[in-house]
This record gives C-alpha cells, structure tokens and sequence, in this order.
C-alpha cells in the first residue's frame, strides 16, 4: 500500500470525474424531472399521475412478474444444469462452461430474431404443434408475455448457471456425504445444505438475472411487440412516440429503484448469512 | 442406465439445446435460398451472406459500431486503468465512492444513460450524435475495465514494484516496467470484453441516433422491421463467429476467464 | 558511537495516524551484520522499510554514510532490499532480473554481461540465466533475488525474513550463503526475523524491538545469556521469569525466597529468569506437582504446577523419570539465574 494521497486522487480523478460528468449528474437530472411541478418546486403529481393509470399499472405489475418469473424459473433449471456440469470431469466441465457462457458473446438482437422464426406463426414450434395434432390453427405465441418470458430466460439463464456453477464448486466437499450420513434424503440434502450453502451464488445470480430481466429493452421490445410492453419499452414509447419525458423520468426512477431494491434486499440476504456463519 | 446416471446428460441436453438451439436455427436460417427469414431453411444458398456486405446501411453502421467498440474501450481502459492502479496500490480514502460513482452505469438501465446524456449534454451543449455516442460507450464499459484490471492487479504482487524502484527506477518507470507487463493478459481480456460489450449495447444508443448515425444492433433492428429477410440472420451469424472467435483465442492464449 | 556507517536518529515513522516506531536511536557500523529480531507488529519491517526509503520518515533523520538521506527518494538511497516473496519480475528471465538495476544504471554490453554473469556464478545460478522465475524453487528464487541486489553493489543490503520461507536443509545452506557474501564483500547487512535462533546463528548484533521501539541490543552471547527485560528473556527461551520485589521472587501467592544468595548483579535486578535446562529437579527447596511431561530425545520436559507458579523443566532424558502426579523437589539456583535490568 502506497501512502502518497496526491499521486493517488490524480490518478483516480480522471475516471471519476468522466462518470460523474457524463453518467451521474445527468441521470441524476433526469430523475428530479419527475419530482417537479410546473413551477420548479417539488412535486409528487407525477408519480400520483403515473400510478393512477391502469395500463401503466399493469405495465409496473407485468415488469415485477416477468422479473420474478425469470429468476425464480432461471433459478430451479440452474441448479439442475449447475449439477450435471459440476459432476463432469474437468476437460468436460471447461468445454460445457464454455458452451453455457457462449450465448453471452452473441448479439441480443440475433438470439432475439431467434425467437421470431422459432414461435412465430409458421415457426417450428406451430408446425411441430399442428403436426402432431396438438392444434390445428398456428397458436398465437409471439408478442405476448411467454414470448417475452421465453427470451429473457434464455437471455440471462447462463448468468445464473455460472453462479451457482463457482458456488457449488465452493462448496465444502464433505458437506453432502456427511449429511447423507446423518441419515438425510436427497430433498432434505437440497434443502438443509446444498441451498443454505450456495445461497450467496444464487444471490449474485438471482441479481443479475432480475435486473437483467427489469432492465432490457430488445426482447420485449421485439418478442412483446408494441402493445405487450414492459417499463423499458413503455419508457422508451413515453419519448419516442408521446414525447412526454416527465413520464420518462418517472419511469426511469421506478427501474433504478427497482433494481437498486432487488441489489440491497439480495445483499442483506447474503449477509445475513454471513453473520450467522461467522457467529458459528 | 439408472434414472441418475440419465440426468446429467438429459439436463445437459435440454439446457444447451434451449440456450444454443436459437443461434443454430439463425445460422441455418442464414443458408436459406428463401425470401423471408424461416425455418427450416428453404433451400441452399450463399446469397445472403453476399447480401450482408452489399446493404450501405449495415457498412456505415458497421464502421460507427467498430468505432465505438475499439475507440470506448481504448478510452475507458486509459480512464480505467490509472483509476484501478490507485484502488488497488494506494490507501485511498473515500475509494469506496470512487468505485460505486466508476460502476454505477452498470447498474442502471442503459435507456435511462442514452436518455439523459440527449436531454442533458447534447440538447444543451450541442454535442454531436457521434461525440455523445463515444461518450456513452466509454462510460458504459468504464466500469468492466476498472473491474477486469483491477482483478488481474490484485493478482500480481505489488513488491515487485518497490523492488524496481530500489533497483534504481521510477514510480512510473516501475509501472509501466514491471507492472504492465504482467498485467497485459487482463487488460487484453478487458478489452475484449468491453468490445463485445459495446458492440452489442442497444439501450444506449437507441436514443443517441441520427439520420445516418446509429450503431450496427440499431440499425438491423430498424432493417428487420422493414425487410424480414435472412440478410440479417446472416450477419448475426458472421458477427456471433467473429465474437466467438475472439474470445476463444483470448481463452486459449490468455485464459481469458481467469479475469472476468 | 560519531563513526556510524548508517545511523537512525529519533526515527518516528507512522501509517496515517498509528504510530508505529517512536523516537528511535540506533547506530550501526560498516560491514556489520545486524538482525531487527522481535514479534510481528514490534516495527522492525517498518524500519526497514523507512531504511529503504519505502516508507516516508515522519520526524528523525536517517544518516548513511555521512549524508543525510531522510528524503531521498528510495531509487537514489544504494540500498538494496531482499524481499520475503523474494519479488521477482515474472515476465523477466533469471538473467534479465538481474541485469534490471545495472540497465538502469546505463551499463550496456559487455560490462553488462560480464557483472550480470558474475552475480549469478557468485549464487550458483549461473546455468539457470534462461529460466523464468516462477520455474526455479524458492531456495533459488531467493538467490536469484540476492544476486539482482548485490549486483548493484548496495552500500545496506536489507533482507527481509531471509530465512522463513525455507525448509531446514535450505535454510542452513542460505545462512551459510550470506555469511560468505557478506565476508567477501563487505557489505553492511540488516535483516528483520521473528526468528530467534535466526538472528542468533546469523547476525554480528541483535537488536530486539518491540511496540515499535529497541528493547535491547547486543551480541547473540548477550542476548541470550544476558537479556535485559522479561519481554527479551520470554523472546529468547527463559520460560521460567519472576519480577524481584526487595529481593524476593514475586509469585501468584505472594513473596517467595530464591534459592541461595542473590549474585552481586542481581541485587539491583528487576526480575530473575531460568531456562528450563536450568532448573533441578529431585532436590531443592522448592515443591511442585508433575502436570505434564513429554519425551524429546536427549531430553525430557516437564511442566510443574508448584507454589511459584507453572515451572518448565528440562533435564536430560537419562535422568529417572517422574510419573505424572507426583510431587517432587525442584530448585531454581539463585546462582544460575539471568537478571533482568527490567521487569515490565
């Protein structure tokens, strides 16, 4: 550790100041729009204004479901990938890593479009349906919020495979033949210790997969088509098409707390753990 | 085969089936000698792979998102790179805000970071479409930079320094002596990953666009709402193999996962 | 002591606010080798690191050879320094480690070649030149790391836990290995151990540190016959350690006679001190209950709980042997003790 503050700050500054500049203060202006009334004085009108409509309710509602429903889904085929992968040897484990990780190099917009042909209506998904006589007019899959679901899922499913992937892998070793020594089932072994021990990975995972669900604009955008919408695409239709950036800030403040609440709720869970570890 | 010894295999099927499946599909759909953009693919052609490179749109785009890419990346690894040397080497205090203020575009949405970089520094300043771009690239990839060097710093011991500049070097000649060397691999890596990064941000250029400005997703998106043909399932699949190949030869030769 | 070769005058050195060494006087002379002996956090690293230049001095001055050096920066200082890690360049061959400093200093070619090659004879490296650091064992990293300092002829080599990340065979061959560069050419060693028997085998002068000041210099002899605090002796192996209250032992059940007539120096003594080799037992005014015992080859310990307090013994194995419990005689000789000039 070097002790020389002036050597340190010129070389901190820079960074420092170019987020602040270009990424802080104007967020933060952007977000004291909403709180202002005509006037320039503080205001709540916004907020009041924004709630009391039932589509943009249903908009906040479908947005904290589609989350939700991401991360819990994302979490219960984790696991299960996160073991097979886990049990392999290790030339194995690398390469199925690797293929896990392989989506997050490819182009949101190219995995969406993905989507289209796979769900649309002379998709793959129809034509196996009406094939086998599960249907005999195509379903309607595309734009809606199975559609949307069904790509975020696959958007964000590798972050939280590789979560649960390092948690797993730091797990201790004996922890499982111990307690299938003691006598536990495979449910009671999942539960008592597999989960309270790789809590903290489902935590990173689970973060990431719900604000990366909260938070993206190409697949609703795409898959929800402009009358499924999620707060993204409602923001983004605010500016684009209603010009209205009053509601725009309102929107982008609900998502940051959001995504900040869903940070700080899934950090104390994590420490609480810790706590209790350490208090051992 | 028991019912466990068919679970990993099962499981792993599914898994990859469900996560890769889609990108295969596109690059078949690629192949298509179709008109629109299905599958299975309607035939066999290299047609619109050809095409790719013949739309104009695609080209200026191309050339914008490359800009972006390499010029942010290059920019946040020159802002970043000082800023982790001094979070990690130096007693700093108030390096906890640092960090937070340097990682905070990752945490907020990129719509919200295009939106008020418009209404705030360019309306106001009149900043150019191409200049706030830049902009908000670098401070997009900002926080992956201070993060991948940071760990490839924290690897390295920082004695080697003290011990160059007993051996008569400078505080400077040390770093970029001893510690830039060993720390080249991590920012090869960052630079790699804030390149992918960038390259495949839509939120935040979605506002920052102008007649003949936009980044390569933006504009394929705009294209796909007019032409619903398999040119741009082409082009998906020529850059996901571009990506891909990138980081498999940064994996191979740098063990690029060691950093991110 | 005018001649000083490098001297520390009322050194204060701190980290932000903690004070680490207060007011530190020490002198040494040229060609000496001297060992900052004492417990993790005592403040010898930190000196050495004010030495090096490495940490800035808060007041005091720091003199080496005749010029006042507080402020130089550490690439100006001609001290060299041994790191624990041994701190290698990763990225540079054994060679190029070495030639790191002479290159520098803007000596090319031949020159170059001729004192880069001789550094490396001089540790017996001389056919691992090509190899990389992280392919040699540490015994040879070290060596690597102790040629690339003396090469540039320091005017204070400063090695840091020389010994502690050896194993024995190793550590004895790199006692043997500084002892012969430091006679050969002369140059002033310090190095800072938490290893007793470190600095005694190795060093000319031990200085011994704690809570950030010296608590006692002298020669391994003095220090381990002669320590001049309870702190030095309990550092150096005497387990057995009374305070002196008016010519008494001071025990947990009050004042207790010693053993015969105190010798003349320890009338003015603070405390009294026995290793474990120095107390008898079968004999003597003293009684104690065997606690534990415990064979180690030549010898037997033996922990007694008696009226002094806990005792450690140690007597030779060919000795009869006490069962646990048994009460026995035992005799601290007033005669044989070490007094302590201190006692806190």
């Amino acid at each position: 550790m070097f002790q020389n503050r002036a050597e340190a700050l010129a070389l901190v500054l820079p960074a420092a100041l170019f987020a602040a500049a270009v990424f802080l203060v104007p967020v933060v202006i952007l977000l004291s729009d909403g709180f202002r009334d005509p006037t320039g004085g503080f205001s709540l009108a916004a907020y009041i204004e924004f709630f009391s409509s039932p589509l943009n309710q249903a908009v906040f509602l479908r947005t904290l479901k589609l989350g939700a429903m991401v991360t819990v889904v994302s979490a219960v085929i984790g696991y299960a990938a996160a073991f097979a992968i886990v049990g392999l040897t290790p030339t194995m484990k690398g390469r199925m890593t690797g293929l896990v990780v392989l989506p997050l190099m490819i182009s949101p917009v190219a995995r969406t479009y993905a989507w289209i042909v796979i769900l649309g209506r002379t998709g793959i998904v129809n034509q196996a349906f009406q094939a086998l006589g599960i249907s005999d007019a195509p379903l309607r899959i595309l734009f809606s919020e199975t559609a949307i679901f069904i790509g975020l899922l696959q958007l964000f499913l590798p972050l939280m495979v590789i979560s649960l992937i390092s948690a797993l892998e730091n797990m201790p070793k004996d922890a499982v033949p111990a307690a299938r020594v003691l006598g536990a089932n495979w449910f009671q072994v999942f539960w008592k210790v597999i989960l309270p021990l790789t809590r903290e990975g489902l935590v990173i995972g689970g973060t990431l997969v719900f604000t990366g669900s909260l938070t993206a604009y190409i697949t609703p955008a795409i898959l929800g088509g402009s009358k499924v919408l999620m707060l993204e695409t409602l923001m983004y239709q605010q500016v684009s098409v209603a010009n209205n950036f009053v509601a725009a800030s309102v929107i982008a403040f609900i998502l940051i707390v959001m995504s900040f609440a869903a940070n700080i709720l899934l950090k104390r869970v994590a420490t609480a753990r810790n706590k209790v570890r350490s208090a051992k | 085969m028991n019912a466990r010894s068919l679970f990993i295999p099962a499981t792993l099927f599914l898994v990859l089936a469900f996560l890769i499946g889609p990108f295969l599909i596109i690059v078949a759909a690629s192949f298509s000698a179709g008109e629109t953009l299905a599958f299975p693919p309607q035939g066999f052609s290299l047609r619109w792979i050809a095409k790719v490179f013949t739309v104009d749109s695609f080209r200026a785009s191309f050339a914008m998102s490359m800009f972006l890419a390499v010029g942010g990346t290059a920019a946040a690894l020159v802002l970043g790179i000082p800023a982790s040397y001094a979070l990690s080497r130096y007693r700093l205090p108030g390096a906890e805000i640092v960090r937070t203020i340097v990682s905070l575009p990752i945490i907020v949405p990129g719509i919200i970071v295009g939106l008020a970089l418009l209404r705030y520094v360019v309306v106001p300043f009149g900043v150019g479409i191409t200049p706030a771009l830049f902009l908000a690239h670098t401070a997009l990839i900002l926080p992956y930079a201070v993060r991948v060097v940071s760990a490839s710093l924290d690897n390295l011991r920082s004695d080697i320094e003290e011990a160059a500049v007993l051996l008569g070097s400078s505080r400077m000649g040390a770093f970029f002596r001893v510690v830039m060397p060993n720390i080249k691999g991590g920012i090869l890596s960052a630079f790699i990953l804030g390149f992918v990064t960038s390259f495949n941000q839509v939120p935040v250029s979605l506002f920052l666009s102008g007649p003949g400005v936009r980044t390569l997703p933006v504009d394929m998106i705009a294209y796909m709402e007019i032409v619903f043909d398999p040119s741009v399932a082409a082009l998906s699949s020529l850059l996901a193999f571009l990506s891909i190949g990138i980081v498999f030869a940064a994996e191979r030769f740098l063990g690029f996962s060691r950093y991110v | 002591m005018s001649d000083a070769y490098l001297s520390l005058e009322k050194l204060t050195l701190a980290y932000g606010d903690t004070v680490a060494v207060g007011n530190l006087d020490l002198d040494i002379g040229k060609g000496e080798l001297i060992a900052l002996l004492g417990p993790s956090g005592c403040g010898k690293t930190t000196t050495m690191r004010a030495i090096a230049g490495l940490l800035p001095v808060k007041s005091g001055h720091i003199r080496l050879d005749g010029t006042d050096m507080t402020r130089t920066p550490p690439n100006k200082r001609a001290v060299g320094l041994v790191f624990q890690s041994y701190a290698l360049f990763p990225h540079l061959s054994v060679y190029e480690n070495v030639a790191f400093g002479l290159k520098l200093k803007g000596m090319r070619g031949s020159e170059l070649d001729q004192k880069v090659r001789g550094g490396l004879t001089s540790v017996g490296l001389s056919s691992f030149a090509d190899r990389k650091p992280a392919e040699l064992s540490g015994g040879q990293q070290q060596r690597v790391a102790l040629a690339r300092s003396m090469v540039m002829e320091p005017k204070v080599l400063l090695l840091d836990e020389p010994l502690s990340n050896l194993d024995a065979r190793l550590r004895l061959e790199m006692r043997t290995e500084l002892q012969r560069v430091q006679k050969e050419t002369g140059v002033t060693m310090i190095f800072v151990t938490h290893d007793q028997t470190e600095a005694l085998s190795l060093a000319d002068r031990i200085v011994v540190m704690k809570n950030g000041a010296i608590e006692q210099i002298g020669t391994p002899e003095d220090i381990y016959n002669r320590p001049a605090s309870a702190f030095v002796a309990d550092f150096v192996g005497f387990e057995n350690i009374f305070a002196l209250d008016q010519g008494k032992l001071k025990t947990e059940h009050g004042l207790a006679d010693p053993s015969g007539a105190l010798p003349g120096e320890a009338l003015s003594a603070a405390g009294l001190a026995w290793r474990p080799r120095m107390v008898t037992l079968g004999s003597g005014p003293f009684r104690g209950t065997v606690r534990g015992t415990s064979f180690a080859g030549d010898r037997r310990e033996y922990l007694l709980a008696s009226d002094l307090g806990p005792i450690k013994a140690e007597v030779d194995a060919s000795e009869p042997v006490h069962a646990p419990d048994a009460e026995i005689a035992f005799d601290l000789p007033a005669a044989k003790a070490a007094p302590l000039k201190r006692f806190a």
